[in-house]
């Protein structure tokens, strides 16, 4: 059958679960009409339905968590005495990695991006190495790099530090697992910037520490604002290498584990609601974000 | 005053060029695509180092490869570049665009007297996304003329425009020239646009500095028959033991001895070109081409047509001494390599 169709192939068609475009489209999808992708044809009812599997499957676990969760054991949970005190120091933590993170491998990844370094194929190795580390591993390892018997331990030591079990063996923890999810994010972020424009506002008279703020920056920002996002989640769900030197000052992650060992299941899920609860909001506005700089800048 | 003497060495061939520009003139720099036009203007704006060279601006030496040894970075040299990539900030609208620089600090009144000049009036909130190409290049240029830099370098400047914005936007930028009395540069591969340009034409090819001289001197008086080729001439024919250099607009019909060299042949084809005709005529063993007013016979019969003042050149490819060939502007300025 070819598609130069009579009436009637084309009432075929209808019949196959094909739409006609025109006068036979529902009224009420009117509304949908400029800019929503509307339901043409099978194939497209097919691939939205399976993009729509695919997404309520990765959702999973979050419905399994809502669905699992009444708000008695909430309220019991949430207002037992110290409850809140892993929230705090998960909140803690994590905005000090994050902190260190923009401060110290912000210029490490425009120089990944800009060729500044040579031989950059062994830093971009690096940068995978400790990607590709477990955290658990990552977690032994620190103990043999910062613990109180290493040469670091001692130093820390002289200064009344400690770099085991304490909120600064946490904030390590948490920087050596979320570094590399930044540091590749903010490399791709910079790479994605022009030299051409950078070169061109040199040309217009600015110095370089100005061409950064005024035109590397604001034109990296969407993509450093996810990279941060994605470190900020890593570093409040870092539980591998915290559990080994830092099992205190107890953050959610270890919370959660400690309650699961101590009671059971049911009284564990409520810290993973606070958990997500927390963690989501800036990933989500970072994406908001970046997405409305994006459309500004197609106009 | 703006002065390059420079040395550049590229993949295929080194680019050599003395350019001397006064305040206020306007020089094009004419060649074919690859010339290493371009190459230059990179090093006079201090984005390509050149292998030898001195480069100075008023009382400002930018490049020196002789101590002591200057190179300036872009941002100290105050040379405005427009290149043939627009390079608009995406993030910033088009008036931000137009304001980026910070020596630029327009007025109202003199920002929409540029825009509107421009053409880009109605486009200053919008973003460089939503711009044409040629939207984008006339940003481009009035956001360099804003920038007021000591010395304009334009590549290619009105790639995508069309004639009358053309004829527009060469009148604005000469007269901001003179105005500031700057020394400019145009970097074209099309003849008229040097012209329309410029006080001053430079031949370039293969990264030689062929010939400098005023635009009309330079067509009317090759100092070669490279760049004779270069200004558009498109026949040679021989004329005793020196060959004539034959442009298609230069060529009349009929037999006029005291104007020129008169051509006999049999026209192999012709074809409407503009307001006229354009004919290929076949001369004993060379083919010329040129322009004429009214369509020639092409039943095979012979055919005149006079070669005004044209142009001779030696079997060494330079000008030839000839009477014919010294016109009133007298003899092209020749650059010896």
């Amino acid at each position: 059958m070819s598609w130069a169709a009579s009436p009637a192939a084309a009432a075929g068609g209808a019949v196959q679960g094909e739409e006609i475009p025109g006068p036979r489209r529902p009224a009420g999808r009117g509304r949908f009409a400029g800019g929503q992708p509307r339901l043409r044809s099978a194939s497209t009812v097919v691939s939205v339905a399976g993009a729509g599997i695919v997404w309520l499957a990765l959702l999973g676990p979050v419905i399994a968590l809502l669905t699992n969760l009444s708000w008695s054991a909430i309220v019991n949970s949430l207002t037992a005495p110290g409850a809140l005190v892993p929230l705090a120091v998960s909140v803690e933590s994590g905005l000090v990695t994050l902190g260190v993170l923009l401060v110290v491998c912000t210029p490490l990844a425009w120089m990944l991006a800009r060729g500044k370094l040579p031989f950059p194929r062994v830093w971009e190795t690096g940068v995978l190495c400790s990607l590709l580390l477990p955290p658990l591993v990552i977690g032994l390892l620190l103990v043999f790099m910062v613990g109180p018997y290493t040469p670091i331990g001692e130093l820390l030591g002289h200064f009344n530090l400690s770099a085991t079990n304490t909120f600064l063996a946490l904030v390590i923890a948490e920087v050596y697992e979320s570094a590399p999810y930044y540091v590749l994010g903010a490399q791709a972020a910079f790479a994605s910037v022009e030299p051409r424009l950078e070169q061109q506002a040199g040309l217009l008279g600015d110095r370089p520490r100005r061409v950064f703020r005024r035109v590397t920056l604001p034109l990296a920002a969407p993509g450093l604002a996810m990279a941060l996002s994605i470190a900020w989640a890593r570093a409040m769900g870092a539980f591998g290498a915290v559990i080994i030197i830092a099992y205190h000052p107890m953050g959610i992650p270890l919370q959660i584990y400690t309650t699961l060992q101590e009671t059971g299941l049911p009284s564990a899920l409520p810290y993973a609601l606070v958990l997500l609860v927390v963690a989501l909001p800036l990933p989500l506005a970072a994406y908001i974000w970046s997405a409305r700089a994006g459309r500004r800048r197609r106009g | 005053m703006l002065d390059a003497d420079v040395e550049v060495d590229r993949r295929e061939f080194t680019v050599r060029a003395a350019l001397h520009v006064a305040p206020g003139e306007r020089l094009a720099l004419f060649g074919p695509s690859g010339a290493g036009k371009t190459t230059l203007l990179e090093v006079i704006a201090g984005l390509v180092p050149p292998r030898r060279g001195l480069i100075s601006l008023g009382d400002r030496v930018l490049t020196s490869t002789v101590p002591p040894v200057i190179a300036l970075l872009p941002w100290q040299r105050r040379v405005g570049l427009l290149r043939q990539d627009p390079g608009l900030f995406p993030h910033l609208s088009v008036r931000d665009n137009l304001c980026y620089a910070r020596t630029a600090s327009p007025s109202g009144s003199e920002l929409s007297a540029l825009a509107s000049v421009l053409g880009i009036e109605s486009l200053l909130s919008a973003m460089p996304a939503r711009l044409s190409g040629g939207q984008a290049h006339r940003v481009a240029l009035g956001r360099l003329l804003l920038a007021r830099c000591d010395t304009l370098l334009l590549d290619e400047p009105y790639t995508g425009l069309d004639a009358s914005l053309r004829r527009t936007l060469t009148d604005l930028v000469g007269s901001l020239i003179a105005d500031r009395s700057i020394p400019a540069i145009l970097v074209t591969h099309e003849l008229p646009d040097a012209q329309a340009f410029a006080d001053r034409l430079a031949v370039i090819d293969h990264g030689e500095l062929l010939q400098v001289g005023e635009p009309n001197e330079v067509v009317l008086h090759p100092a070669s028959r490279r760049v004779a080729e270069l200004v558009g001439y498109l026949g040679f024919v021989p004329s005793g033991d020196k060959m004539a250099g034959i442009h298609p607009e230069r060529v009349t019909p009929g037999a006029f001895p005291d104007q020129g060299l008169v051509l006999t042949g049999v026209v192999a084809a012709c074809r409407p070109a503009g307001a006229g005709w354009e004919a290929d005529l076949r001369v004993g063993e060379a083919t010329i081409t040129c322009r004429l007013p009214d369509r020639p016979p092409i039943s095979g019969e012979e055919f005149a047509v006079t070669a005004l003042d044209p142009p001779y050149f030696g079997s060494d490819g330079n000008a030839a001494t000839d009477t014919s060939a010294e016109g009133a502007l007298g003899r092209p300025e020749q650059v010896h390599r």
